[in-house]
């Protein structure tokens, strides 16, 4: 048979093999990762909009879109994984432990410096907005280096465009993360996607 | 030089097994995955795995995950040598 097959058909083979083998690679890593970029992209989005325009009223905004977004979170990835292996549980479970403890230790640091800390003027909810939404961005960092470059460049695009925002564009800052940040999050979302389907 | 696998030739069995040799040894990838990663019907993909697992290629495990029945499928030694056959052919083809 190796003689009948032409140059071309098996140039279109080794191609197909390529192509599979890249989307198939792209899907186990990603598995439920689109769905949760766009869910968490749409709450910054609503969030800082709320944040921008109605500063008063957005932390009780927050306060339903945070426990809305951990809900669909919990939601996605109770759908079955594409592929089971020894080992992947764990990943799974160490990545999720790793989540767990960043908000223990952002939000034990808050509690600790509160007392200390002097609210006044929206500058200061600027700066420790940009402090709490870089957390999980440098926590997007550290997982790339062990799973996907795409996570890294992702934290360090999203952490750049939110100091870049805070240092030149403090009237309109949250409108800023709404649009860069969110967009960001939803576009990488809706880039996953397109990659593996 | 090593030669074409008939089975394996076939379009839509190339893409199940270069799907399945991604995954490594004693992983698994479920059915409904690999049908929505190759973009195929129930029937079809059903129809090519039975043929690659009657050519013992295909290892198809069918279990439960909580109520729910489910099919993990995984390629064998046998399927994973004959894949890297075919890849070698297809290459020595084009002279690579």
């Amino acid at each position: 048979m190796t003689d009948e097959l032409g140059r071309e058909a098996a140039r279109e083979s080794l191609k197909q093999v390529g192509e599979v083998a890249k989307r198939t690679r792209t899907m186990i890593a990603y598995r439920g990762g689109d769905v949760l970029f766009v869910v968490w992209g749409i709450i910054w989005a609503i969030g800082f909009t709320i944040s921008q325009f109605a500063p008063r009223e957005s932390q009780w905004a927050w306060l339903g879109l945070t426990p809305l977004g951990i809900v669909l979170t919990f939601v996605v990835l109770r759908r079955p994984p594409a592929v089971r292996a020894a080992g992947t549980d764990r990943l799974a479970r160490r990545i999720g432990i790793m989540w767990g403890l960043l908000f223990v230790y952002v939000d034990l640091w808050l509690a600790l410096l509160w007392p200390f800390l002097h609210p006044n003027g929206i500058a200061f909810w600027r700066h420790l907005t940009a402090v709490i939404f870089t957390a999980p961005m440098l926590a997007y960092v550290m997982m790339g280096l062990w799973l996907d470059n795409c996570m890294v460049w992702l934290g360090l695009g999203i952490t750049a465009l939110t100091v870049t925002g805070l240092l030149l564009l403090p009237g309109v800052f949250f409108l800023w993360l709404a649009a860069m940040g969110g967009g960001t999050l939803i576009a990488t979302g809706l880039i996953i996607r397109r990659r593996w389907r | 030089m090593a030669d074409l696998d008939l089975i394996i030739h076939q379009p839509m069995r190339l893409s199940i097994m270069a799907a399945l040799m991604v995954l490594a040894p004693r992983a698994q990838m479920d059915f409904t995955s690999l049908r929505e990663l190759l973009r195929a019907t129930d029937g079809n993909l059903g129809a090519h795995l039975q043929k690659l697992e009657e050519a013992g290629y295909l290892a198809v495990k069918k279990t439960y995950v909580g109520r729910k029945p489910r099919t993990f499928l995984a390629p064998t030694g046998k399927g994973r040598r004959a894949f890297e056959e075919h890849v070698k052919a297809l290459r020595a083809i084009l002279g690579e």
